[in-house]
């Protein structure tokens, strides 16, 4: 046996695996997002949604969408967002359904607008409007013998009288659940994650320390893969906190956690690395194929630790979050019915 | 909020002292504030109103250092910070070092001081083990009618329960007192539910001396903290190691003996479990950081149960 | 002299300079430095996330030390030198750090960035060549709860590269000009505005004649409200209006689902921290002040806290129309459960257990509210479901949808929390009664009381499996916590439910969830909405499953997984499933082994490799010579 490793030592490592799905959009219901576009003087853009970006890169996510649609930069796009009296709806941030509802619809509205465009240019071309590129901020025929940029392109279209505008609806048809035995369609576009966490275990406090996540996840086509990373590395790390120390408690119906000293969070010491593998498997049911990431991201790492650590030093954890008392007193029973296994074996 | 009327920043200890005896009643002294703001918040004490709050730490006298023959004697306005990145305090007693480093984080470590945490009197101070076991002091000075008065007591003494000390109306903890300890190697143990901005839910102080062919045990200082209402010193483990062998069977004794002072209010066998294994473990830190060449040691004594 | 209601303080000359201006003037003694470089100032880059130096988002230069701002009464910065988040640009350049972070994408809400980013700035100042793990402990004041912090470290990293000349500026552009821009990793377009501070969140907006809101909570779980006497606080000078639920002009009630929650509290209070009234005055003193001087009444009621005594007979009732207290319960029913269990070779039976979570986004709550000319009410908040927020304010003002105007303000993290419209509804009234802008800033002991939490989940695991492993039947019971009011709890109870068996193909399905009220903190939405609840005793349970099997956990999954073509649990057919794919890549990225848990110890193979961290031991970059309590050896 391997002699160096069999030396006593108080840290004990394990590795856990654990596998997830999610629904893309709002469950068991219709879900639905408006956008509208317009191709504007100078060969930008303006997107307006009533998209509500909390940190997420939603922004970002649309102006790549739109800029791709459009043959423009996403920083040629300009994003009019998150207000009810001057967007139209796109509902709310949550479910994971950003990308894919108001990702669609921005793509949507961008066709149609770079269709009035692309009309009006045939017509002054006098050719058919499927022979007409735009990319990288230039107009040109497919054979490229005529080619513009796109600010003279918006001008053309305009001194015709057309403002290159466009409006994009996108709908999820989800049904909701039979009330007795739950049968339904509550999504159209599924995700798969799966994730697997390496812990060190201190036998004598009962410390976990998660060391590494190697995080895999289909989320369609990734729009930012960056951006994609980011969101699993919060995930993660948003689960590390729950599955180790965080714990919302009240007492009678009185909170006694109220504040960041008592309610604590992973810090930078507290955070394992996170290595990322983006699956892209897209969804053939929507115009772009990407789905989703937000949420899903965290589903696999609380159990994926627990399993982690299990495989570490033997004891199962069934409640979260895994505090070092909880694994102490785990280890201890452990330790107690091997004894008295032993005692038994003896007195047979 | 924490609410004042006025706030001073005396320059003297004499006018700190005048300021506390026109507002009697109605001040708070302040060093850090690192403690005192969080206080006064919703969930804790709420809105507090001070007529004055006196803020000591511009009083030069308070912030020097010194070395007194063996002791090292230390104003009440010394950060954390500098327990942890001085030379000079590193050299004389390093294991305030090795506390600071788990003290909260590198920006509070520069506003909090030693004297603050110990007159917190918090039952997991991290300040209060490592001094406990360098036998510190506590010099508190008033002035009454004119004239200055000081009291002198053991911080054992002055730390009565959690929240509570000796310190009284007027007075003033100007000096922490403590044995300088440079040839001495030292561990502090800490456990929590995180690793940066932690509090602890068990922390030990461990000071060793060993003979000098490094067999026996020449002095043993051990202080525990966060396992009851105050921190306490270890005598009985202490007791149990000094002129003894070192010899793993005498270290689970003397570990054994100090389960008994976990007294807290929730956690026990938690707690119990650890201070074993953190005074086994501490002075086993100690006695490597004691010395270093000394292989033989770390290789004979093996620590801690096996539960893999 | 400043005077409020009987407190008065004195102000003092306050003199410093901050990003490089000179500042004299006078300054109320109470304020922290973080309140006077914010509100009076408006320096407002330097954000409050907990007020009692636990997050750090406050964090500035104090003659070039790292401060938490928060933590120091404006005395002591008398005569210093401040650098804010504002004063860090160069000639009006990104610093290189700034740089680094807009590369990484080291920014997401970027509440958290300001301090982050003076913290990144202190370390390499300190030293410049600090590896990765001092960094981490530089770090280790600033919370951050979006990114996970790893792009925060490499953005670090990336910076101390640069500055050391180890890479070339060039490293830090944006890659622009590609085929397509679907695929790449383009600049965030909100990032310079986060990483300088320029960026307002609804706390470090002003308005012209803004009022200052307050709130008063109730004390208790559970009480009958007998009477609300406001007349002491409403006669105050300062105060400009006092609001309970006596002012709601339309129909009262919001939730997400159902709207059982009124804006103030009516007749009733159904949990410690629920709103019962509000005061809007001049300024914050008063507000608080004011806040004393209402007299409420309560008769307490018997508390629930427990959803398994909730649903006894005979327990007590926490809302009316809901006798026995189940807010919601999702079944699914597949095939027949009662004979596939007796026909597996194995049934493996546990429990699980999940607590409340707090969403703790950095940024507190807040708001701002006002009427625009033409009489439309605005409501500028961190609101992530303007849509819903706008038809439910509608509704309880008595307005017409388009008289309502709901703008989100930048949202400094959500996750879910700021789904609920729990203060916006409150900011209205205030706004309509006394026609002045309004602005509500939550302190972070408000937010953790009044706001959903995470739902708990009691999960009791019935699985029925054959010797070779294939799952014949699941039986999953879960029990949950809604606290006082429903939020999203139907909606977190479905996905739950829809869920909760995990990406398997199973024949024999019994799933229940049931939401339950009690007199606890409501809980509601975030992020994966009772399915990382409920998933989690599935992956728990077929690791113990595995074990019990002798198998390889892996193997488990394997033969169990969802494919191309098969049926859900609600019996829908999926046309792609990429389950084992990703499966097999994260298996592949961490070169795992396969074999059975537990039993190779620390003679398997795949452990320590790339992708770890090394271990915490605090204190490694002061004591790297010396010794230090911890090692690693697997």
């Amino acid at each position: 046996m391997n002699a160096p490793l069999r030396k006593y030592s108080r840290h004990k490592r394990g590795r856990g695996v654990a596998a997830a799905w999610y629904g893309i959009a709002r469950t068991a219901t219709i879900d639905r997002a408006g956008a509208w576009a317009e191709l504007d003087d100078g060969g930008t853009a303006k997107i307006i949604t009533g998209v509500t970006e909390i940190g997420e890169g939603i922004l970002t996510v649309l102006a790549q969408i739109a800029a791709d649609e459009l043959g423009i930069r996403p920083q040629d796009v300009t994003i009019g967002d998150n207000d009810t009296a001057r967007s139209p709806e796109a509902a709310h941030a949550g479910a994971t359904r950003q990308t894919y509802m108001i990702g669609n619809a921005v793509a949507l509205a961008c066709r149609e607008a770079r269709k009035r465009l692309v009309k009006e240019l045939a017509h002054e071309w006098e050719i058919a409007e499927d022979d007409i590129n735009c990319s990288n901020r230039m107009v040109s025929t497919v054979d490229k013998s005529r080619c513009i940029t796109m600010s003279e392109a918006v001008d053309i279209c305009k001194n015709k009288g057309v403002v290159p505008v466009g409006s994009g609806s996108f709908t999820a048809n989800h049904t909701g659940l039979d009330p007795e035995d739950g049968s339904g369609s509550p999504w159209q576009a599924y995700v798969y994650g799966a994730q697997v966490a390496e812990v060190e275990v201190d036998t004598e406090t009962g410390e976990v320390q998660v060391l590494g996540v190697w995080a895999s996840h289909d989320v369609g086509r990734a729009v930012n893969p960056q951006g994609v990373e980011g969101q699993i590395e919060g995930g993660v790390v948003m689960a590390v906190g729950q599955t180790l120390m965080e714990d919302y408690k009240q007492a009678d119906g009185y909170p006694s956690t109220m504040n960041l000293a008592k309610y604590i969070l992973p810090t930078s010491l507290d955070v394992p690395q996170v290595t990322s593998a983006i699956v892209e498997d897209p969804d053939p049911l929507s115009p772009l194929g990407v789905k989703g990431i937000g949420e899903p991201s965290m589903i696999p790492t609380a159990p994926a630790i627990i399993n982690a650590i299990y495989d570490a030093v033997g004891v199962r954890i069934h409640s979260l979050p895994a505090t070092p008392e909880k694994v102490l007193a785990a280890l201890r029973d452990k330790q107690k019915s091997a004894d008295s296994e032993e005692m038994q074996a003896q007195s047979f | 909020m924490l609410y004042c009327d006025h706030y001073h920043v005396p320059q003297t200890l004499d006018e700190a002292f005048d300021l506390i005896q026109i507002n009697h009643d109605r001040h708070k002294v302040l060093a850090g504030a690192t403690d005192l703001l969080p206080w006064a918040r919703e969930g804790r004490a709420g809105d507090v109103n001070f007529e004055a709050v006196i803020d000591i730490t511009k009083i030069a006298d308070l912030s020097k250092w010194e070395l007194h023959g063996s002791r090292v004697s230390l104003g009440a306005n010394v950060t954390m910070s500098q327990l942890l990145n001085n030379p000079f305090l590193r050299k004389h007693i390093p294991i305030m070092a090795k506390s600071a480093i788990w003290f909260a984080d590198d920006q509070i470590r520069e506003q909090a001081t030693l004297a603050g945490n110990l007159i917190n009197a918090s039952p997991a101070a991290d300040s209060t083990p490592p001094m406990l076991a360098m036998n510190a002091e506590i010099i508190l000075d008033r002035k009454l009618n004119g004239k200055f008065m000081q009291r002198k007591m053991s911080l054992d003494e002055f730390v009565t329960g959690p929240g509570k000390t000796k310190l009284e109306e007027g007075e003033l903890l100007t000096r922490v007192i403590c044995d300088s300890m440079p040839e001495y190697g030292s561990a502090f143990e800490k456990v929590g539910h995180r690793r940066s901005l932690v509090i602890s839910t068990v922390c030990l102080a461990a000071l060793i001396r060993l003979t000098e062919d490094g067999t026996k045990f020449k002095d043993v200082r051990l202080a525990l903290g966060g396992t009851g209402p105050v921190p306490v010193r270890l005598h009985e483990s202490e007791a149990c190691l000094i002129n003894q062998t070192v010899e793993t069977e005498l270290i689970n004794k003397s570990a054994n003996l100090a389960i008994k002072h976990v007294n807290s209010r929730t956690r026990q066998d938690y707690r119990r479990e650890v201070v074993f294994n953190f005074v086994k473990r501490g002075i086993m830190e100690a006695i490597k950081d004691f010395n270093k060449a000394c292989t033989e040691i770390k290789n004979d004594i093996q620590p801690g149960i096996d539960h893999g | 002299m400043i005077s409020n209601q009987g407190l008065t303080m004195a102000s003092f000359e306050i003199q410093m300079t901050v990003n490089g201006r000179e500042v004299r003037q006078p300054v109320s003694p109470h304020l922290r430095l973080l309140d006077f470089l914010r509100e009076e100032l408006h320096w407002t880059g330097s954000k409050e996330g907990c007020g009692a130096g636990e997050c750090g988002s406050c964090s500035v230069f104090v003659d070039g030390v790292l401060m938490k701002s928060c933590l120091m009464p404006v005395a002591k910065a008398q005569h210093t030198e401040i650098e804010t988040i504002e004063g860090l640009e160069e000639q009006g350049k990104l610093s290189v750090l700034q740089q680094a972070f807009q590369k990484m994408g080291a920014s997401q809400c970027g509440y958290c960035i300001p301090g982050m980013m003076m913290a990144a700035t202190a370390a390499l100042k300190t030293n410049p060549h600090a590896d990765r793990e001092e960094i981490k402990e530089r770090l280790g004041g600033n919370i951050c709860r979006c990114t996970g912090y790893q792009k925060i470290f490499d953005a670090t990293e990336l910076a101390r590269d640069v500055m050391n000349d180890k890479l070339p500026t060039k490293t830090l552009e944006e890659e622009t000009e590609q085929e397509s821009y679907i695929g790449s990793s383009s600049f965030r377009l909100d990032t310079s505005g986060k990483v300088t501070g320029a960026l307002k969140y609804a706390g470090d907006m002003v308005m012209p004649q803004m009022l200052h809101m307050q709130v008063l909570r109730s004390p208790f779980p559970h009480a009958e409200i007998l009477e609300i006497d406001t007349s002491d606080a409403e006669a105050m000078s300062g105060v400009e209006a006092v609001v309970t639920c006596i002012d709601v002009p339309g129909i009262d009630g919001f939730g997400v689902f159902k709207d059982d929650q009124p804006v103030l509290a009516r007749d009733k209070v159904r949990y410690v921290g629920e709103a019962v009234a509000a005061v809007a005055a001049e300024d914050l003193i008063t507000a608080k002040d004011a806040l004393k001087r209402i007299k409420v009444q309560y008769k307490q009621l018997p508390v629930l806290t427990k959803p398994e005594e909730a649903i006894k007979t005979g327990a007590a009732i926490v809302h009316d129309d809901v006798p026995d207290n189940i807010v919601m319960h999702i079944p699914i029913r597949k095939g027949n459960v009662e004979k596939a269990m007796i026909e597996s070779d194995y049934v493996i039976e546990e429990s699980y257990y999940t607590q409340p979570v707090e969403h703790a986004y950095l940024e507190p709550e807040a708001g701002l509210a006002y009427l625009d000319s033409d009489g439309t009410l605005v409501i500028q908040s961190p609101s992530q479901n303007i849509t819903h927020h706008r038809h439910k304010l509608a509704k309880i003002l008595d307005m017409p949808v388009n008289k309502v105007r709901m703008i989100m303000s930048a949202v400094g993290g959500g996750f879910g929390g700021k789904e609920d419209m729990h203060y916006q509804g409150i900011l209205a009234l205030a706004v309509l009664k006394c026609r002045r802008p309004v602005r509500y800033v939550f302190t972070r002991e408000e937010s953790i009381i009044a706001s959903a939490k995470r739902h708990p989940f009691s999960i009791n695991y019935q699985l029925g499996l054959n010797r070779d492993g294939l799952i014949q039947a699941s039986r999953i019971h879960m029990l949950s916590d809604a606290g006082a009011y429903n939020c999203s709890t139907e909606g977190v109870m479905r996905k739950a439910a829809i869920l909760g068996a995990g990406p398997y193909a199973i024949e024999n399905l019994m799933v229940d969830a049931i939401g339950v009220y009690t007199n606890n903190t409501p809980n509601g939405a975030m992020r994966t909405f009772g399915a990382m609840q409920s998933q989690f005793a599935t992956e728990c349970h077929l690791d113990l499953c595995a074990e019990t099997l002798k198998m390889d956990p892996v193997e488990l999954r394997r033969i169990n997984f969802l494919r191309q073509g098969d049926e859900t649990h609600t019996r829908q057919k999926l046309e792609s499933v990429s389950m084992l794919e990703v499966f097999d890549s994260a298996l592949d990225i961490s070169q795992w082994e396969s074999g059975i848990s537990n039993s190779r110890g620390a003679t398997r193979s795949d452990l320590g490799l790339s992708g770890n961290r090394p271990p915490c031991t605090l204190g490694a970059r002061q004591f790297q010579h010396e010794t230090v309590s911890a090692g690693q050896s697997a």
